[in-house]
């Protein structure tokens, strides 16, 4: 049941139960109108115009009360369910005679509509394959007679295999339409499953991997961690990590975990906008990795922070720290670091480089390419 | 400095995050409740009615936008701080939209964090870096419904957004653009205004991102 239970076919009925309080004989009117959303009177009134049918009305009240649950009530005993269906079948078979409908269209008609119903999912407590083998058996059997009942008309003849083929669209479809379901969510399952070995994979082969190396070496705990946060960032969130081949924020977020890396430092990086790593975005993306160094190396600060903002033709990229600082112009000539690897880089590509430190207030390093 | 004591509720699914949060925060924030699902702290927040609710983007059931979405009503003086390692736009703005007066990432120290609880709490922004790039890219360029003093960032408050990006704090922007501290806040507050009602293409599809509109 619980296999099937979510993929019930289009033909099971929302849970009707009979209207204990506003009933006028039962509540069998009511508690259908009140499922179907309709006036009670309108109910009543087709029930009512049944029983000039032959009776049928009433022989099917009778049913659908056999078969609906009293208010609150679990489903009725099976035996009372086939009573009360047997009881709703006649009445329909009495209705289509009184729409003078002939035995030889009725009776096979009957059939086939118990077998749909079988094939719908109530299946009377047999389990889901006698019940299908059951409904199968109704339906041809419905056929036959149907078509052994009309051969003899002309008429006949040519109304047999477009009846057949509508009773074999009713049967089939339903039945076709819950094996795509179930195949869809097979389909489902399989990919979830798939996803599950690959995220488990990429679990293993990153997150137990580090776990297990800082476990040998906890002195190299921080720099491997940080590492195997910058991979799992880049994984779960593409769309913030590498977008295309080498843009310049993908530069500027490589030499950031480079600097990591060497220098066990953290190097946060905001990035707001982009642009394509051309040769000036080449040297810019050089001396900021030097900036990074020399913040890693010098600030006595485990945390540089990093702002490359990119877009509006100019592009700016901003290395901070908020360590020990320097005075820019006490600094030996020969520091190639600042002068060289940072200032002229910038400047050979027409960029400016400026540089804000002070004893004790942190270094500012702003490079700006037009 | 003197400060009043502020009552925290602090909402993270993971006990280890929750326990290294207790251990860092100042003697000044005390934490009087704590969650670790949305079904959990929707009771708690509204039995204790704390200053401040530290919230994690993520929750098992549901984002931390569905606390702040069930509590606002009926407690309009509680202020929420978001919490994430998340770097999704979708995921920070969210909580921003449903109401939350900032956002830090987790690596955060135990007296910034500090420092954040008190700054929510007395009614101010929290912006970090990374959020402040956020916003910087939601409000780049000139859209043409721009005409709406919401949707676009003064180039003040601009220049404050980029000092933030910048690894700056509050009192170091101040002292750069000549500013007192409280103007500065004032600017970040105003930026978190625009950034919760304005209708900018970018802050509605983050948005809805997390079904939140």
């Amino acid at each position: 049941m619980s296999s099937f239970g979510p993929l019930r076919l289009p033909l099971a009925l929302p849970r009707v139960e009979r209207a204990g309080d506003d009933g006028v004989v039962a509540g069998v009117c009511a508690g259908i109108a009140r499922a179907l959303d309709v006036d009670p009177t309108f109910v009543r009134l087709v029930f009512a115009m049944l029983a000039f049918a032959s009776g049928a009305g009433i022989v099917a009240y009778t049913g659908v009360w056999a078969i609906l649950p009293a208010p609150g009530d679990a489903p009725p005993k099976r035996a009372r369910l086939i009573a009360g269906t047997l009881l709703v079948v006649w009445a329909a078979i009495l209705a289509l005679r009184g729409l003078g409908l002939s035995d030889s269209l009725v009776w096979p008609l009957a059939l086939v509509a118990a077998g749909v119903v079988l094939l719908s999912g109530r299946t009377f407590g047999l389990d889901e394959k006698r019940a299908r083998l059951a409904a199968l058996s109704l339906i041809v059997v419905g056929a036959v007679v149907f078509i052994g009942n009309n051969t003899r008309g002309t008429a006949s003849t040519l109304l047999a295999p477009g009846a057949v083929a509508v009773a074999m669209l009713l049967v089939l479809g339903p039945w076709a339409w819950r094996l795509a379901r179930e195949r869809e969510a097979e389909r489902a399952a399989r990919i979830r499953t798939e996803e599950r070995a690959d995220f488990a994979a990429r679990v293993h082969d990153s997150v137990l991997q580090t776990l297990t190396l800082i476990q040998k070496d906890p002195a190299d705990a921080r720099r491997l961690a940080r590492r195997q946060e910058r991979e799992l960032r880049a994984w779960l969130y593409p769309d913030r990590a590498a977008t295309a081949e080498g843009t310049l924020a993908d530069a500027v977020e490589t030499a950031a975990a480079e600097i990591e890396e060497l220098h066990g430092v953290r190097v946060e990086v905001v990035r707001t906008g982009d642009a394509p790593l051309d040769e000036r975005g080449q040297a810019l993306v050089l001396a900021a990795r030097e900036a990074m160094a020399n913040a890693a190396r010098h600030s006595g600060v485990d945390e540089v922070s990093v702002f490359l903002d990119a877009g509006d033709g100019a592009i700016s990229l901003y290395v901070r720290d908020r360590g020990s600082g320097f005075d820019p112009d006490a600094v030996a000539a020969d520091r190639r670091g600042l002068a060289e690897s940072i200032r002229g880089r910038m400047e050979r590509v027409n960029g400016t480089a400026r540089i804000v430190s002070a004893p004790g207030q942190g270094t500012d390093v702003e490079l700006e390419l037009r | 400095m003197s400060r009043p004591l502020r009552r925290v509720v602090l909402v993270d699914d993971h006990d280890l995050f929750r326990a290294g949060v207790r251990a860092g925060l100042g003697k000044t924030v005390e934490i009087v409740g704590e969650a670790g699902s949305v079904a959990d702290a929707v009771p708690l927040i509204k039995g204790v009615d704390p200053d401040v609710v530290l919230l994690d983007v993520h929750l098992p059931d549901g984002g931390g936008h569905a606390v702040i979405m069930q509590v606002a009503q009926e407690r309009p003086g509680v202020k929420f701080l978001a919490l994430s390692v998340s770097d999704a736009a979708e995921d920070v703005i969210a909580v921003i939209r449903a109401g939350a007066r900032g956002y830090v990432t987790k690596a955060i120290s135990g007296q910034e964090l500090t420092e954040a609880v008190h700054r929510v709490a007395d009614g101010d922004a929290v912006f970090s870096p990374r959020l402040a790039g956020f916003v910087l890219d939601a409000f780049r360029g000139g859209e043409p419904a721009a005409d709406s003093e919401l949707d676009q960032l003064t180039p003040r408050e601009r220049e404050v957004l980029q000092l933030i990006a910048r690894g700056y704090r509050y009192k170091e922007i101040a002292a750069r653009l000549h500013l007192s501290t409280r103007t500065v806040e004032s600017h970040v507050s105003a930026v978190l205004r625009k950034l919760q009602l304005s209708s900018r293409h970018e802050l509605t599809r983050w948005a809805a991102e997390r079904r939140l509109i």
